[in-house]
C-alpha cells in the first residue's frame, strides 16, 4: 500500500496559517538546532562567504528550488514523492532551447510549460482518475522521458544560437542572480494557492486521507490532477533555467535533481503522507540542502558523499519525523 | 478468456504472447529462436531476477523496497573489493552487506511505523552514495578472469553456474512459498494486516524478514554480476529498480498486497528479458529498450490501479462482470 499511508487528520495542521513554521513543537526545536548549527557550519567554512560561492548557493538552489517546490504540491496531495520531476526539467531544457532557438524567447517559455504541464499532468490524471500508484508511474515516466527525448535528440545536446534572447534572464538585480529572484517568486505563488484558494484548501484535505476526502465529495480526482499539473509548470520552469544557464537542453542536466528536490522538501518539514505543508518549509528545506552541498564541495567532497549524506539526512528526518508523530 | 487475464495466469500468457510475436517478427531467420538467444535471456534473468524476487516479496507484504538498486550496486562493488584475494570472502561481505542494509529498514519501517517509500529512498541514496565513497567513483576491475568464465560458462549450451545459482534460488523460494506456512502468513500480511495480526501472525517479523530477504538476494545478484563481469562501477549496476519493479508487477504481484507468486514472479523477469534479447536480436535501437521498459510498467501500473474497473464502468466497459 505505498503512497497509500493515510494519514491521522489532525486540526492542528489545517485551517491555520502557520507563518511561523519553525517554532511551536518539539521537531521544530530539532529543526531549528539542525539549522543554527548548519548556518554556524557553513559560515566557519572557509571561503563559503565569499561572492563566487553565494552566487552558486543561489543559482544552484532556485533549479533544485523550483522542483522542489513543485513535488511540494505532490507531497501534500498524498502522493508521496515523483521520481520524474528530473527528467521532466531534462526535457524541458532540450524543449526550451529547440523552441528559443526557432522561435524566440516567449514562444520557448510557453513550450516548455506546456511541455512539463502535459507530462506531469497525464501522470496526475492516471494516478487521481485510476489511483494507480504514484511511485510507479513516476518511475515509468522517468524512463519513458529519458528513452523519448534521447530517442529524438539522438543523445545529442541542444545548443542555443548566441543572439537568441534568453540573455536577459541570466544577469543579476541588486547582485541577487534572476534565478533566484524566479524561485522566490514560484514560491510566493505555491504559498498562496495552498493556503489561499479552494483548490489548495481540498488538496490539504485530499492529502490527510482521500477517501474521507472522497466520502464528503471533494473533487479528488480534479485535485490530484491539479497538483500535478502544478508541480509539472514548476519543473518545466526549472527547466527553463537549466537551459538559460547552460545556453543548452541536455538529457544529463538534472540527473540527481530529484533526489535533493525530495530531501529538501522533508527537511522543510512537509509531512510525507501527505495533508501538511508549506511552500516556506520547502524553501527552508531547498536552502539547508543545497548549504550542505556548497559546503561539502567547499570541502572538496565529490559526489558520492553528496548522495550519502542526502540519504542520512532523509533516514534522519523520515526517524525523527515519525518519533514526533509517536509523541502527539 | 477473463480468466486468463486474472493476476494468476497473466505472467504465463504475457511470456507466451511475446514469445510468439516475436518469432513470428522473426520471420524464420533464425535471428531470435536459437540456443544462443536462450543462453542470454537466461543470463539477464539471472542479472535481475533475484532483485525482482526479493523486491516482489516486499511488494506481497504490501511494502516497496526502493533500496534494492543501491543494495545491488553496492554489494557488487564490496564484493569485488572485499574477494580479491579470496572469492568467499567477496561473498559473505556482500550478503552481510544486503542482510545490513535489509534489516535497519525494515527495522526502522515496523519499530516507527513509517512509509517503506521514504526509509527505502533514504537506503538507495545511502547504498549508493556508499558505493561511490568506497570505489572514489571509478570502475572496479578484478583480475580474476577465470573466476568469471567460471561463473558464465555455458554448461549444458543454455544454462552458466550464474543462471542456476538464481533459477535454484527460485525453485527453493517457491517450494518454501507453497509447502509451508510462511506463504499464506506472507499473503495474510499483505491482504490485510490487522486480521493477520489477529489472527496470530507475527506481522512485524515478517515485514523485516522481507527486507532482509529482499536486501540479500539484492546483494547476492549484485555480487554475482560484479563477479561474472570481473569489474564493478557505482553507476553501471544502477539500472535494475525499473526492469525489477515492471516484473514484478506484471508477474502477478500487486501494488496493494497479498497477491504473487515466486514462479509468477520468475514469469515476469523471463517475459521482460525475453523482450529485451528479442529487440536486440532484431536490432531495435537502444532507446527502445528503456522506452518499451517505460511502457510495460506504466502499463502494468495502470491495470493493477484499484479504480481502473470503476472508470472503465464509467465509460460503459464492464470488462470484469464477464468473467
Amino acid at each position: 500500500m505505498i503512497g497509500e499511508d493515510v494519514a491521522v487528520p489532525s486540526a492542528r495542521t489545517f485551517g491555520r496559517i502557520r507563518v511561523g513554521a519553525l517554532i511551536g513543537d518539539s521537531m521544530a526545536a530539532t529543526r531549528l538546532v539542525v539549522l543554527l548549527v548548519l548556518i554556524v557550519g557553513a559560515i566557519a567554512t572557509p571561503s563559503f562567504l565569499s561572492a563566487p560561492s553565494l552566487t552558486a548557493l543561489l543559482t544552484t538552489s532556485s533549479i533544485i528550488g523550483c522542483l522542489a517546490a513543485g513535488m511540494t504540491f505532490i507531497t501534500i496531495s498524498g502522493n508521496v514523492m515523483s521520481f520524474a520531476l528530473g527528467a521532466t526539467a531534462a526535457a524541458s531544457s532540450v524543449v526550451f532551447t529547440a523552441a528559443l532557438n526557432i522561435a524566440g524567447l516567449w514562444v520557448a517559455i510557453i513550450a516548455s510549460l506546456v511541455f512539463g504541464g502535459a507530462v506531469t499532468g497525464l501522470q496526475g490524471l492516471v494516478i487521481g482518475a485510476l489511483r494507480a500508484n504514484p511511485i510507479i508511474i513516476s518511475i515509468a515516466a522517468n524512463v519513458m522521458i529519458y528513452g523519448f527525448v534521447s530517442w529524438l535528440t539522438a543523445n545529442e545536446t541542444v545548443f542555443a544560437t548566441p543572439k537568441a534572447g534568453h540573455q536577459i534572464l541570466k544577469g543579476t538585480i541588486w547582485n541577487i542572480p534572476i534565478d533566484f529572484i524566479i524561485f522566490l517568486a514560484l514560491i510566493l505563488i505555491g504559498q498562496a494557492i495552498i493556503r489561499w484558494t479552494v483548490f489548495g484548501r481540498n488538496l490539504l484535505l485530499i492529502g490527510s486521507g482521500w477517501r474521507a476526502a472522497e466520502a464528503v465529495g471533494l473533487p479528488v480526482q480534479r485535485s490530484i490532477f491539479g497538483a500535478y499539473l502544478w508541480a509539472g509548470f514548476f519543473t518545466a520552469i526549472g527547466g527553463a533555467l537549466l537551459a538559460i544557464r547552460y545556453n543548452q537542453g541536455n538529457m544529463s542536466l538534472a540527473v540527481h535533481y530529484d533526489y535533493d528536490a525530495i530531501a529538501a522538501v522533508l527537511v522543510g518539514g512537509t509531512a510525507i503522507q501527505g495533508g501538511d505543508g508549506s511552500m516556506i518549509r520547502t524553501l527552508v528545506g531547498v536552502m539547508a540542502i543545497c548549504t550542505i552541498q556548497v559546503v561539502l564541495l567547499l570541502y572538496d567532497f565529490g559526489e558520492g558523499w553528496r548522495y550519502l549524506i542526502t540519504g542520512l539526512i532523509v533516514l534522519m528526518v523520515v526517524v525523527l519525523y515519525s518519533r514526533q508523530r509517536g509523541a502527539r | 478468456m477473463a480468466r486468463l487475464l486474472s493476476s494468476k495466469w497473466r505472467p504465463y500468457v504475457a511470456l507466451l504472447l511475446l514469445t510468439i510475436l516475436l518469432a513470428v517478427a522473426d520471420r524464420e531467420q533464425g535471428r531470435f529462436i536459437n540456443v544462443a538467444t536462450v543462453f542470454s535471456t537466461l543470463q539477464a534473468f539471472s542479472t535481475f531476477g533475484l532483485v525482482a524476487l526479493g523486491l516482489g516479496l516486499t511488494m506481497l507484504v504490501g511494502e516497496f523496497d526502493l533500496s534494492v538498486a543501491g543494495v545491488f550496486g553496492l554489494a557488487g562493488c564490496l564484493g569485488l573489493l572485499a574477494g580479491a584475494d579470496h572469492a568467499w570472502l567477496g561473498v559473505v561481505v556482500g550478503l552481510g552487506i544486503g542482510l545490513v542494509f535489509g534489516l535497519i529498514q525494515g527495522l526502522i519501517i515496523t519499530k516507527l511505523n513509517v512509509g517503506s517509500v521514504p526509509v527505502s529512498l533514504g537506503g538507495l541514496l545511502t547504498a549508493s552514495g556508499l558505493a561511490y565513497v568506497v570505489t572514489g567513483n571509478r570502475t572496479l576491475s578484478s583480475d580474476n578472469i577465470d573466476l568469471a568464465m567460471a561463473f558464465n560458462d555455458p554448461l549444458a549450451q543454455i544454462f552458466s553456474i550464474r543462471s542456476l545459482v538464481v533459477l535454484t534460488i527460485f525453485v527453493l523460494a517457491a517450494g518454501i512459498f507453497r509447502v509451508t506456512r510462511l506463504g499464506r502468513d506472507l499473503i495474510a500480511t499483505g491482504s490485510d494486516r490487522k486480521s493477520a495480526e489477529i489472527a496470530g501472525v507475527g506481522v512485524k517479523k515478517l515485514v523485516v524478514s522481507a527486507f532482509v530477504f529482499s536486501g540479500v538476494m539484492s546483494a547476492i545478484g549484485g555480487v554475482m554480476l560484479s563477479y561474472g563481469l570481473a569489474s564493478a562501477s557505482p553507476s553501471g549496476l544502477s539500472d535494475v529498480l525499473v526492469p525489477s519493479a515492471a516484473a514484478t508487477i506484471l508477474g502477478g504481484v500487486s501494488l496493494a498486497g497479498g497477491a504473487g507468486r515466486p514462479f509468477g514472479i520468475a514469469a515476469g523477469v523471463l517475459t521482460l528479458t525475453v523482450l529485451r534479447s528479442g529487440l536486440t536480436a532484431l536490432a531495435a535501437p537502444p532507446f527502445a529498450h528503456d522506452v518499451a521498459m517505460g511502457l510495460i510498467l506504466f502499463t502494468v501500473a495502470v491495470s493493477d490501479a484499484p479504480y481502473l474497473s470503476r472508470q472503465m464502468a464509467a465509460f460503459g466497459i464492464d470488462f470484469r462482470r464477464s468473467g
